[in-house]
Formats: C-alpha cells, structure tokens, sequence
C-alpha cells in the first residue's frame, strides 16, 4: 500500500498496516525531520522493523537531493538475515511501483567466518581462525611473496577481486549474507573484501551493533560513514550493556603466559630481522618518528582490529620516544606483564580507579600513563612490521596493550577490579585483573556525535526516560507505543502459588526448596498436558536451570513431562543449543510439541523468536535478577548512584524486569499470534516489581491474574486457549477501533486527522 | 474423467533422489500446475501438457511411494502422491490429457488400474450386491465417477489391503537411563534387564556405543561382556565424578570408548548446524561480535557463568542427553527393524545415516523468507480451505434456535413487522396501557378458543393414532413391513442412493476447487432425480398406504430439500461474492 505521512510517500509491502505502525512511522519521520534522535518503544509483535525500513527508504526516495545513508544494527547475525529479508520484500515492492527509480544497494556485513568462500580457509573452526586463515592468504607482504614465488598460496577470490580492480561492484540490489556468498562465488571475488567495500557506497548497511560501539571495529568498518545517516539499534534494550563491555577487558593467568610467550616469540622476530633486514625496522622507526598515521596507507588486507580507544581520544601526536624502538617497546610490554602479574597475585578483592591504578604503574614499572595510551598502536604498527600473519596467536598481547590504552586514556567511568576468585566457587583460584566500564555513554557518545539520527528502538525500553540518562544524550522523540489489539491475544499472568498454595520463588533462600522445585514441575507438567505445540521456559541462571532439571529427573516429574512434549534445552555450547532449537522447531512444526528450556539473558532469550505456535507460552520461572554480589556490578552501580541519581535497588529491578519482558515478549509476532505469559513468582505480584513491566503487558494483566495458584492458571489457559483458536474478525471493526488499517482507512483517517485520537 | 481437473496434495521432486517439495498438483485436461506449500519456493510449475511426452507410475504393491513421472523433453517431473488412489486419479487424467494432445500419448504404464486394486473393487462388488447395484445407479448413469465412488469406500478397500503396513511406532520419548538395575540384596552385584527395544534406544541415542558394537562384537568380547562394560561406564557417569571417570579411561582404552565425548554426534552435529534456519543459528554470531576474544567484554559480572574446564571430556551432562533423546524422537524409527537381533538392528542403523546433503543450501534460503511475513498484514488470498470454525455449542444450539424463531417469523410473513427497538418508556407505557385494558375488560376466560385447541390436538394426534392401528401390538414392526414388497425394495433402494448422494453431496463442501463445484452440480441434478423419484412413489402408493409412505419418504425428502437449499442459498452466496470488486 501507498500512503502519504505530510510530505512523503510511504510505500508499505503490506496491504494493510496497524495503527501503531503508522503512528510509529509519524514519530520516526519527525525524528528524520528534527535531524536528532530518537528513542521508540514498540511492542513485539506489531512489525518494528518493517515499519522503520518503510519509512526510512520511502523518506530517501521523495528526498533525492539530500541522500541518508542506513545504517541498520542488529545484535546477532539470524536478526541481519531476517532483517535483510524483509528489506528484499519491501525493495521488490518498491521497484514494482516506482521502478529503477527505487533501486538501491542494501548489503549486511559480517566477519570473514560467515562471508568466506575459501574453501581452505573456511575448514578452520573458529572465527579467529578465520581471520588468520584469510590473512595468510591475503596478507600485503604474503601477496608480494607469491608474485616472486608462485608456490606461495595465495586466495584466489581474493585476487581476483583485486584483479576487477574499480569493476568489482556490486549491482543494485539486496544482499544477505548468503546472496553475498553466492555472488562472490558466481564471480569469483571475495564476498568479505567486496562487501568491506561496498559498504561506503550502499545506502542501507546492517550489520551487528559492534561495528560501530566497539571502537576496536568501529575504527576500521566504520570510520568512512557519511554524517547524514541514520543509525538504528534494533531490539536496543540491552545497549548499555553492550556498550560497557565494549569497553571492558579483564586479564586473567592465561592471558599473562601467554602475553608472555607472545613476547618472547616478538623478540625472536626482531632478532631475526635485525640480521637479515635491518632496514626495515629502521625504516618503521622513521615512520614513528614522523608520526605517520598508522593505517591510513595500509591496504585494507593488513588491518585489524583498531584502538580499543575511541578515536577522538587518540591525539594526533607521535608516538613517545621511549617505545618507537621495537626493543624497547617489548621491554616497557615486559614490565607491564610482569606488573600485572605482581598485581594478580593478591588474597584480597581489590577496587582502584583508573588514575590510581596509572600512578601504581609508574611508581612500580616506570610506564607513564601516555606510553600506556600508545601501546595498542606500537603493537599494531611492530607486528606489522614484523609481518605476522598468524594473529590469532597474539591475542594475549593484543588484550594486554587494549588494556594498557584504555587504562592510559580514561580517568573516569572505569574501575579496576582484581579478584582472588569467584565469589561462588571460594576454593578454585583463579585470579581476574578486570578493568571495568561502567558508564555506557562513554562508547555511544561518538555515535551520537557523529552521526544525524540515530534511532534505539526495541520491543521492552521501560522505563523510557531511564534510556537517556544511561546513554547520556537527548532525544528529540521518545515514545511508548502501546499496542492495539483486535482481541486479547496475550495473556500475561502472575503465578504466586504452587498446586499446595505454597509460595513459588527463587528468592535466594527458598530456590533450592524441595517444594519449590517440585511445584515449578508440577506447574511445567500440568500446562504441558494442556498447551498444544510449543512452550518455553526461562530461568534465571544456566546453573539454577541444571539443578531444577536434575532434580525433577530424579523425581520423575521429568518423566511425566516427557510423555507429553519432548525436551530441549540450551546449553553453553551454541552448536548444541542451534541444533536444539532447530529440532525443537521441527517438533512443533509436526504437531509432536515440545518445550525449550531456556536462561534469561542467554543467547537464545536475547534473539530467538517463539512466535505462532513455536511458542503458544512462556513461564518465566523467577526474577532474572543480577548476581548482586559480583564485585563489578556492584561498581557499576555504586557509578550510577554518584553520577546519574539512579538508586541501585531501582536499577537492579529495572535490570532485572527488562529481562523478563524480553523473554516473555519473544512468543507474540503479530496480532493473528496469541500466546500466555506465566511470571511464576511471588515478587512478581509485588507493585514495585510489575509496575516495572512494558506498558503493552501491564495493560493485560488483568487483577484477577495476579495472584494465581497453578490450578487457577491452568483454568485461565484453557479457557483461553479455547477463545482463541475461534476465527475473528482481523480488522476489530465490530469493538469500533480499528487495529488493521487498509489504504482506504488511512486516507479517512488522516482527512479527519483521527491520528491522535486512535492512541 | 468428466470433471476435467484433479487437485492433489503431492510432492515435487526434480530428481528421485530429491526429499520433494511439498505442495498442490493441479491436473487439467490443458496443463498441470503445481503450487508448492510455501510460496516463496521456487518450485513453481505451470507445464503444458503438449510438453509431456509420456508419463510412468510407480506399481501399488512395490514398495516404492506413489510416484507419477512425467518426461518431457529435458527430463522428467516426479511427484510423490500421498496414496496410491490419488496417484490413479491423477493418473487417468494425465492420460486423458496426453490422448488429447495428439501424438497417442505412450503409456509407458506397468499397469492401467493396479490389477490388485482393480480385483479388490470388483470382488468387492461382487460379494455385496447391494453395493453392486448402488454402482450400477450411481457410476453407470454418471452421477459419479469411479473414483468418486470409491473414495468414500476406502475403509472398504483398505480393510484387507493395508492391514500390514500399520502405523509407525515412534521412538519412545523416555530417558535410557531409566534402566534401573535390579539387585537381590544380597551379593554385591546388579542385574540390567535389557530388552531389544532399549538396546536399539541406546544405539540409536550413542553412535559411538553403536560403533563399539559392531567393531567389537563378536571379534572382540561377547555381548553380555559388551553390555558390562557399558554400565559400568554407565555408572562412572552417574557419579559426575570426572576424575574418576577419567583415571579408569585412561586403564581401559575399551572403557574409554563409552566415556568419552561422542565423536560421530560431534561430527554429524558440524554437518547438521550447516543445514539449520539461519534465523536460529546462533552459531554463525560467534565471532561475529568482536568482544568474544578471550578477555575481552565482562568476564565476572555474575550473569555470566562459570564452566570447569577441567576434565570437560568426560563429563555429559543430562541437558545433553535430553537434547539428544528429542532429536533421536524426532528422527524417528526406521519401519522394518528386527528388533531381536542386536547385531541386525546396528547394521540397520548403520545403513540409514548415509542420508544426502544435496540441497542444504536451497533449503536453508527457503527458510528464512518463509519466516519474515507477517500473515495479517497481507490481504487475504483466495482461500483453498475454509478456516476451520469449532463454535461453543450453546453458541451453537442457541443461533439454530434463532433461526427456528426466524423461520417462525418468516412463515408468519403477512403479519406486521414489530418495531424492535423501544425506549424504556414507550415499554413502560404500553406495559401500563396493557394493564389498564386488562383491568378494564377483565381476563378472557378461557385464552383460547376450544375449537382451536381441538383442531391443533387433532393435527398433533392423528398420525399416531393412524400409525397405531396399522401396526397393531407390534411396536418392533416397522411401518416399512406393511407396504407390499416391491415398494419396499424401491424405497430401500432410493434411501441408500439418497444417502451415498447426499453423503458425497455434504462431504464436498466448502467448495474450493472448481473441481468441486462441477462434482456439487452434477450431485445436485442428481438428487432432484431421486426427490422426483421419491414423489413418484409417494404417489404411486395405495391410497391406505400413502400416507405411511409419506411419512417415510418425508425426512428422506426434508434431507434432500436441504441438500437442495443449501446448494442454492450457496451459489447465490459465491455469485454475490463473486461480484464484489477485490475477490472475497
């Protein structure tokens, strides 16, 4: 459908469109108009993402003089791809209305494990791998080696990407990971190398939030955006998380030998050169010296990853004088290592701030806090001097100088944490040097500056005035949509009360409950026998998960669960966990049902969809709280206290319910789904708590369910499941507000300018 | 064929060794059209017929599917029927349409209507002669085709015919480890009672313990010293002592075996994530977000959790093995497995795996458009089936009795209409008027009057008391046996006509197909013949005797009279429908 929002065009794949979406389409545009951003909260379920793409393209299309460029962010690889296809619909459509007009270059970009085509490469595991397969291949000094030398390997769709020179474009279009690959073979060029290319010259790019938080990435993706962009962070409710371990690096034993054999290896190198090509680490000195910038003139094979700094932090001086000479470096590196080692052996939990910790390794190793901010860059600059290939070798040394930077650059927001060991396991030592950040504005400020709208959406922001305080900017639009519902599809519901009527929770004293256990089985085991198709559970933590599950197999409840649906559960392994899913999947696409046990904010709570009947009920057993007692959260939150009044028991409820609305938010895609949300805990029916939840749950809950015993929930659930599997009317015309708006309905609607009147 | 068009549930398949798209298989006499389930599959087809230049079946009794294959000039389409009737079906049409397109199309046929099928039809036939006459009625005169007649025959055909290939037996979803040894108490030593079913279970949940088997037995120890090991491993296990478990493995390298991490699951485990919705694969994120380098982002917040390292290798958990049981559960069991033999069942195993990897890449592409519509959104296409409509039944009772009271209404249509609608005071006001003219008048004495009391009383009494005196004492006599023979015969006959018509007439509602609407048509003349047919001998009847026959043929008729009502009140509908500019 085709409709007008004041002065643009909007083409919309859809012929019919909710009221919601379009009433999200006005804020975003005003947002696009105002050039400023905006922070929109959505719920699941009412087509976010198709609603933004519409928009965003259609605004570009009737503004051709002034050309946006999107930059789409998504948290995880399967959300590009949904996200990318979804774009192809909606460009498909628009070249059926509006022709070549319309065409535009859309692409998703990855690491090389998921866009590689090289055979070779590609049999490595991991993506580090990968990486170091690929640059072996690829590397400058490899290539120039190789056209000496022909039994040198060398990829060859890498050369013959390099080879098509400036022909080596990508045609208009929309490309997911997999178009990518299958373009690149059909032409024989690297889909990796192409898409890094193609990325300036695209008008819509999606690709995962770290390349363009983590300065690390940002610095050599992102660095050639244009200003007039858009920026979206999809499901951005976990950004401050995001941003925070952007920023983070903790150092651990394992990092200290092996930074240690890195070292050691360095030195060999440098021995090596200095007998037979000793011009070359002159000529890097003289490179140093004149404060060359350091990967500007690299060719885009060499590059790795950037300063873990951000990039406006980084002055443009040169190096200092004490570390331009590579053996020097190594020794001032060797100090460090040894210091941090000295510092890992302790009893006692220790907390320093950044500026502390700097003096502390002056006065012991004599590295001031500007050698410490160059080190990342020296390292950089000496292994490619070095030529090193293998990098995934030297990760070690790598988070040791990321380290050094970071430590070296920020005086505030960062604490540095050292632990004897984990709080929860006392007898296994395992010291952790962590450097900590705690304030996330520090890693999206950049993006805020840099860009001109940048837009966080996600289905769960409440509260959503806490966002901006958080990431520390000031949007021009900020709102909470509800959700218009044809009928009540979800059907959210506080469970208090065992089958006993004992109360159920995972407070921390009555978790390991027998009883507690038990009627959380007894509550899985009777909704199993009554819910069709899928159902999804969420417990707070893997190790709470493993024991209830353990238990119930040695109480036989499991057994019984087992009779009706079968099993499957997320583990820490992702292989496993795919499969898992894949074949739960398949489970409920035969009608065998199944039940998918999961962990709040796991991987699988963060970006899987338990939509339509993959997911006919969530239980949510517990309150996903944070470990309370971790030593860094604690850091964080005493940081938030000081800098931005937030009350830590404020935060932590805040922290702990977004998670919640996450996991129970995943069963509900669109207003024909329907799915119930059982919160089976006793604090949940506290005020304080649920007023927490998003608005479109809160508005469904209705007072009769918040204090449920597991007969009365099992009640409500067949009667509800009953109502709706009846065939309604999808419009809601006959309860008189609309929730589907056809073409028609729109231009009534904005004649009379009843816009604000449906909300 | 008359209707000229068969729609089939089918699979497409470009090749035989192909899984198949699933989908729809429309045959006209012109072309044959297949739309697959999915409708963003590529595996659209729209082929002329004149294309075809012959086409093969698959035998009924072989033990292949039912496949149709139709060459053309480049190759040949294959599709997989779901049953053998259905693949005849198809069958006759596509030879009728090849006949058509000239060329004498070549049935490369193995057979015309599988002998065996076409035996069980007419031996059938010939031992119920009333199903032989309802044929003659019905097929002979073109009331119904062949199949049509047929098809609601089926549990018929299948009683004899289909009485081995009963249904699959799933893979039982119970944990293996329930095996719980039974001890007598009182020498240290347990008993494991293993059926074949469990050792097929555990074969098929442990590849490796699978392996062990066949490289092991019997070269290398027996099966009871086999089994021993395994429990023993078994029981390390439950232990959860990995030292331990580790430190015996390292003794026995047979014990390893059962210990350690199954390789052949981790390999299969590679193969398979390659394949999975790329929607779910949370495989392909890692190391797509930069933090995962080892110490980097967050290690000890306290949401992240702490795994040992340390003797990972032998340590399962039984989150793996559930994970496991529900993929061995949704694989399946393969059908003809000899349970007894062990050695047998593990060679049978070994044989399935070799399964193809052709076309992961296809698939997984289909897959990830499949899940991004959003269904309301789009305008709703030409429905092919009618959305299923489970109502509450009072809902249900209490709408028929509206319609009773509309009906009532409708018959009472010289009457004047009531103005439904009243304000509270014009019903307080004629409530008032009515009392007052009460009070004024008085009641009637009697409210109504007696010759019209009499009347209905006599309406309401005279069949039965007419009925009474015919069948006299007997109250088990039907009415059927006071009417002479030759009348009884013909009113048995047209009441089985009746039924199977009607039967067949009912079963093809909603009408979706054209096929369908031709089939209604046909039904439709059909029972108008027979409803002309019942009036004849309700007329022909004896005088003392009609009204009996009336009283039969009546419901006989009343069911007809539906039949015929609801086809005309549906045409109207779906002409109406028609009309209307956007198509539903």
């Amino acid at each position: 459908m085709k409709f007008q929002i004041e002065d643009v065009t909007v083409y919309f794949p859809y012929d019919n469109i909710y009221p919601e979406q379009y009433a999200y389409m006005l804020e975003l545009k005003r947002a696009l108009d105002a050039k400023g951003h905006c922070l929109l909260e959505m719920p699941t379920g009412t087509g976010k993402t198709i609603a933004l793409l519409s928009l965003i393209t259609s605004y570009v299309l009737s503004k051709p003089h002034a050309p946006l460029k999107l930059l789409y962010c998504t948290r995880t690889v399967h959300e590009m791809e949904k996200t990318l296809a979804e774009l192809k619909l909606l460009h498909e459509y628009q070249i059926r209305h509006l022709g070549p007009a319309a065409k535009i270059l859309a692409l998703g970009l990855s690491s090389r494990k998921n866009l590689c085509v090289n055979p070779r490469v590609l049999a490595a595991e991991n993506r580090d791998s990968v990486d170091a397969g690929c640059r072996k291949l690829t590397a400058s000094w490899v290539r120039a080696l190789a056209a000496e030398n022909p039994s040198v390997r060398t990829c060859e769709f890498f050369e013959q990407y390099e080879r098509a020179g400036s022909a080596a474009v990508l045609p208009p279009g929309v490309y997911t990971l997999q178009d990518l690959r299958i373009f690149g073979k059909e032409k024989g060029w690297c889909p990796y190398y192409l898409a890094r290319h193609m990325v300036q010259f695209a008008n819509v790019v999606v690709y995962s939030y770290q390349y363009l938080l983590d300065p690390k990435v940002a610095g050599i993706i992102s660095k050639e955006m244009q200003k007039e962009s858009v920026v979206v962070f999809d499901e951005a409710h976990n950004i401050d998380n995001v941003c925070i371990e952007a920023l983070s690096v903790s150092v651990r034993r394992q990092t200290i030998e092996g930074a240690r054999r890195n070292l050691h290896r360095m030195s060999q190198e440098i021995d090596k050169f200095k007998a037979t090509d000793a011009g070359r680490l002159r000529a890097e000195y003289n490179r140093l010296v004149e404060g060359l910038a350091l990967r500007g003139d690299l060719p885009a094979t060499d590059a790795w990853l950037a300063n873990p700094a951000l990039p406006d932090d980084i002055l443009k001086e040169a190096v200092p004088g004490n570390i331009r000479r590579a053996e020097h470096f190594l020794q001032v590196l060797r100090r460090l290592v040894q210091y941090l080692e000295g510092r890992l052996d302790t009893e006692n939990v220790e907390k320093e701030g950044p500026v502390a910790f700097v003096t502390s390794i002056l006065n012991h190793a004599g590295i001031d806090q500007k050698t410490l901010k160059f080190c990342f860059d020296r390292l950089h600059s000496l292994m490619m001097t070095l030529e090193i290939t293998d990098t995934d070798e030297f990760l070690h040394i790598q988070t040791i100088c990321d380290f050094a930077t970071l430590v070296g650059t920020y005086a505030r927001g960062f604490s540095i944490i050292i632990e004897p060991f984990d709080e929860r396991m006392p007898h296994i030592p395992d010291p952790v040097l962590q450097l900590c950040c705690h304030d996330a504005s520090l890693a999206i400020r950049p993006v805020f500056e840099r860009f001109q709208s940048v837009v966080i959406t996600s289905g769960t922001l409440s509260p959503i005035d806490l966002y901006p305080r958080l990431l520390n900017f000031n949007p021009v639009v900020s709102r909470s949509f509800t959700m218009s519902l044809t009928r009540d599809c979800i059907c959210p519901m506080v469970l208090t009360r065992g089958s006993d009527q004992l109360p159920v929770s995972t407070k921390f004293d009555m978790r390991s409950d027998l009883g507690v256990v038990r009627n959380y089985g007894r509550l899985l085991l009777e909704m199993a026998s009554v819910v069709p198709d899928g159902i999804v559970c969420f417990f707070v933590s893997y190790s709470y998960m493993d024991g209830i599950v353990n238990t119930w197999n040695e109480t036989g409840i499991l057994k019984e669960i087992m009779q009706h649906k079968l099993v499957f559960i997320e583990t820490q392994d992702v292989v496993e966990t795919t499969l898992a899913l894949d074949n739960y999947r398949k489970a409920c696409d035969c009608g065998r049902g199944a039940i998918f046990f999961s962990v709040a904010r796991g991987k699988v709570a963060e970006g899987i969809d338990f939509d339509r009947h993959y997911g006919r009920l969530v239980i949510m057993f517990g309150v996903p709280f944070q470990y309370t007692l971790s030593k860094i959260l604690l850091a964080r939150l005493e940081y938030l206290r000081d800098t931005f009044q937030i009350k830590e028991g404020d935060f932590l409820t805040f922290d702990a319910l977004r998670q919640a609305a996450q996991c129970v938010g995943r069963v509900i895609r669109s207003k024909a789904d329907y799915g119930m949300m059982i919160f089976a805990d006793k604090r949940y029916s506290r005020h304080d708590k649920r007023s927490k939840l998003p608005s479109w749950i809160l508005s469904h809950l209705h007072d009769a369910h918040l204090n449920l015993s597991t007969d009365m929930a099992l009640h409500t659930a067949r009667e509800f499941l009953r109502k709706m599997a009846q065939p309604y009317d999808k419009t809601g015309g006959s309860t008189g507000r609309k929730t589907l708006l056809s073409q028609e309905d729109l231009e009534k609607m904005v004649e009379g300018s009843l816009v604000d009147s449906l909300f | 064929m008359a209707s000229g068009k068969v729609v089939k549930k089918a699979k497409y398949k470009s090749t035989v060794k192909d899984p198949g798209t699933p989908g729809i298989l429309i045959l006209t006499e012109e072309k044959l059209v297949f739309k697959p389930n999915d409708p963003t599959s590529s595996n659209k087809l729209e082929v002329d017929f004149k294309f075809i230049k012959s086409h093969k079946h698959t035998k009924e009794g072989s033990n292949k599917p039912p496949w149709l294959n139709l060459t053309h000039s480049q190759g040949s389409y294959i599709f997989e029927l779901e049953t053998f009737p259905d693949l005849h079906v198809c069958r006759e049409l596509v030879g009728i349409a090849l006949g058509k397109h000239g060329e004498a199309a070549k049935v490369v046929s193995e057979e015309q209507l599988s002998a065996a099928e076409m035996a069980q039809r007419i031996k059938l036939l010939q031992e119920d002669s009333k199903l032989q006459k309802l044929h003659k009625e019905l097929v002979a005169s073109g009331k119904l085709t062949e199949s049509e007649f047929w098809a609601t025959k089926k549990q018929l055909l299948d009683r004899d015919e289909n009485r081995k290939s009963k249904q699959q037996i799933g893979f039982k979803n119970s944990l293996i480890f329930d095996t719980k040894p039974t001890s007598d108490g009182r020498i240290n030593q347990v008993k494991f009672q293993l059926t074949p079913e469990i050792k097929y279970q555990i074969f098929a949940l442990k590849p490796a313990v699978h392996q062990a088997f066949l490289n092991f037995v019997p070269s290398k120890m027996n099966e009871v010293e086999f089994w021993n090991k395994y429990f023993k491993a078994e029981y390390l296990h439950s232990t959860k002592n990995a030292v331990a478990a580790a430190a015996e493995a390292a003794e026995d390298e047979d014990l390893a075996v059962f210990l350690k991490d199954d390789e052949i699951l981790e390999i299969e485990a590679r193969k398979k994530v390659r394949r999975v919705d790329p929607t779910l694969d949370m495989e392909a994120d890692q190391g797509d977000d930069y933090t995962h380098l080892p110490d980097h982002g967050i290690f000890r917040d306290g949401s992240k959790e702490i795994s040992e390292a340390q003797n990972s290798l032998y340590r399962r958990t039984l989150l793996q093995d559930l994970n496991r049981q529900g993929a061995v559960v949704l694989e399946g069991k393969t059908l003809d497995i000899e349970m007894d033999n062990p050695r047998a069942a593990a060679e049978v195993l070994a044989r399935r795996k070799q399964d193809s990897d052709a076309a992961i890449e296809d698939e997984r592409r289909n897959r990830i458009s499949k899940m991004n519509q959003i269904e309301d959104l789009q305008a709703q296409n030409d429905h092919r089936f009618a959305p299923l409509c489970i109502k509450d039944p009072r809902d249900y009772f209490d709408s028929q009795q509206a319609n009773a009271v509309k009906a009532l209404d409708d018959s009472q249509a010289g009457m004047e209409k009531t103005k439904c609608s009243l304000s509270s005071e014009e019903v307080y006001g004629s409530l008032r008027a009515s009392i007052s003219k009460i009070k004024a008048t008085g009641l009637r004495d009697p409210l109504f009057s007696p010759e019209v009391a009499l009347k209905v009383l006599n309406e309401l009494t005279k069949n039965i008391s007419s009925t009474k005196s015919h069948i006299g004492k007997h109250s088990q006599d039907s009415v059927l046996d006071i009417l002479p023979t030759t009348t009884k015969e013909k009113l048995l006959d047209q009441w089985v006509c009746s039924q199977e018509l009607l039967r067949h007439f009912w079963s093809s509602y909603p009408i979706t197909t054209q096929n369908l609407a031709n089939k209604t048509r046909r039904l439709k003349d059909a029972i108008s013949q027979v409803y002309s047919k019942l009036e004849e001998i309700k007329v022909s009847a004896k005088s003392d005797l009609r009204h009996q026959v009336s009283l039969i043929v009546h419901p006989m008729q009343q069911a007809l009279d539906a039949a015929l009502l609801h086809y005309d009140a549906d045409i109207r509908k779906r002409n109406a429908k028609a009309a209307k500019p956007n198509g539903f």
